[in-house]
């Protein structure tokens, strides 16, 4: 059986066509470009992104139990978030050393774990103070515009990670898009986290959280498009 | 290809004839038809030039073309199914690109009769396995390598080059049966 593999790969390699027209008639007009430089791209992203959920939150206002909440859980669900963010669109946009393309995989692995994660620490970990709203799960349908704002705020961070990844992913297009997406979603989930005053569960669980899984689903949807060569 | 994107054109033909041949012999297992291969190569650099921007520099091109090939081939397959599915008559083309000749660092001259037996079984393997096959076992990439190719997980190529090597030595022995 060996020998057979190797008389076909030790086999002459075929000679190729020569250029299409097509093809040779872009080189003729051939000029530099400018190539991707991943690390300054999730920089960008980053900041972009950031001074654009801080805007969010400046126009929608902070949530008036702020000072009433444990301030230990306020910053580690703050940097919770945060991770949430910056660690999707890392593995998104930045290959390994030697390669062109991002690690789709642990991309695909951070979006999972993302979407799964926020809505279950939300449903277990809500503490609320004196001021702090509840809808319950009656009228959880109500909390419907944390969900478009949560979206609205992964906006960015999609758009600009699409942007910066326009014809790079010819494999793993759908699973790095919805790691942007997550990431953005948890950005999205910051953003919920200083503005909205609702702590009962399933708001917290399922529409804070279930802004990640969304925004990962919609951007998977959409992005793959733009990013396959 | 730093040269490339930096707009020598001489570095892309430098690239084409580095490449090309190994990767039309890919396209060739892959899509069964010399025409075919020969439409998707041409394809598939289309691509890499209007994506050039998308390379990383200093990143190592290959794996990334060969991705794009890879996609070029999966979605071609999509719009027109039946053009994977070649009439009988046209096999003895894809045994007519790949010879079974040495290619100069060979001592021993290879069985064209085993050659064009072991393409046909190739060519009865189910995309997946026939991939998995032509990466790992005869272009001689990595496990992981393949997987980054095909876009799937080191797991899932292991898996599918052992049962494409289990099935195409199966077809092999069944050929040798039936003659």
């Amino acid at each position: 059986m060996s020998d057979v593999l190797d008389s076909l790969s030790g086999a002459r390699a075929p000679k190729p066509p020569p250029l299409s027209p097509a093809l040779a008639a872009e080189l003729d007009r051939l000029g530099p470009v400018k190539t991707r430089r991943p690390l300054r791209q999730l920089a960008t992203l980053a900041g972009i992104s950031l001074v654009y959920a801080a805007g969010l939150v400046a126009m929608f206002t902070v949530r008036g139990d702020l000072d009433e909440l444990p301030m230990p859980w306020l910053v580690a669900a703050g940097l919770a978030w945060l991770l949430g963010f910056v660690i999707p669109c890392y593995l998104a946009l930045v290959p390994r050393p030697g390669q062109v393309m991002p690690r789709w995989g642990w991309a695909a692995v951070s979006a999972v774990v993302a979407s799964i994660a926020f809505v279950v620490l939300g449903l277990f970990v809500h503490p609320s103070g004196a001021h702090s709203k509840y809808l319950g799960w009656e009228h959880l349908p109500k909390g419907h515009t944390c969900l478009e704002l949560g979206v609205a705020s992964a906006l960015v961070p999609v758009i600009a990670g699409a942007l910066f990844l326009r014809r790079a992913l010819p494999v793993g297009s759908r699973w790095v898009a919805a790691a942007l997406g997550a990431g953005g979603g948890c950005l999205g989930g910051l953003v919920l986290h200083l503005h909205c005053p609702i702590t009962d569960a399933p708001h917290v669980g399922l529409v804070h959280g279930g802004v990640v899984l969304v925004s990962a689903l919609l951007s998977a949807a959409f992005v793959p498009r733009a990013t396959e060569p | 290809m730093a040269r490339y994107v930096d707009g020598d054109a001489v570095a892309f033909r430098e690239l084409y004839a580095a490449v090309a041949p190994r990767l039309l012999g890919y396209l060739m297992k892959m899509a069964k038809s010399r025409a075919l291969a020969d439409d998707l190569l041409q394809q598939t650099f289309l691509k890499v030039h209007r994506a050039r921007s998308a390379y990383v520099r200093g990143a190592d091109p290959l794996p990334w073309i060969y991705a794009i090939a890879h996609r070029t081939f999966i979605d071609e397959t999509r719009r027109k199914k039946r053009a994977v599915v070649q009439p009988a008559e046209e096999v003895p083309e894809v045994a007519a690109g790949i010879t079974g000749e040495p290619d100069g660092t060979r001592d021993e001259p290879a069985d064209p009769e085993l050659t064009k037996a072991a393409l046909e079984a190739l060519e009865d393997l189910p995309t997946g396995q026939r991939e998995a096959v032509v990466l790992t076992k005869l272009d001689g990439k990595s496990v992981a390598e393949a997987a980054a190719i095909a876009g799937t997980t080191v797991g899932a190529m292991k898996v599918r080059a052992h049962r494409g090597y289990e099935a195409l030595r199966k077809l092999l022995g069944a050929r040798k049966e039936a003659q």
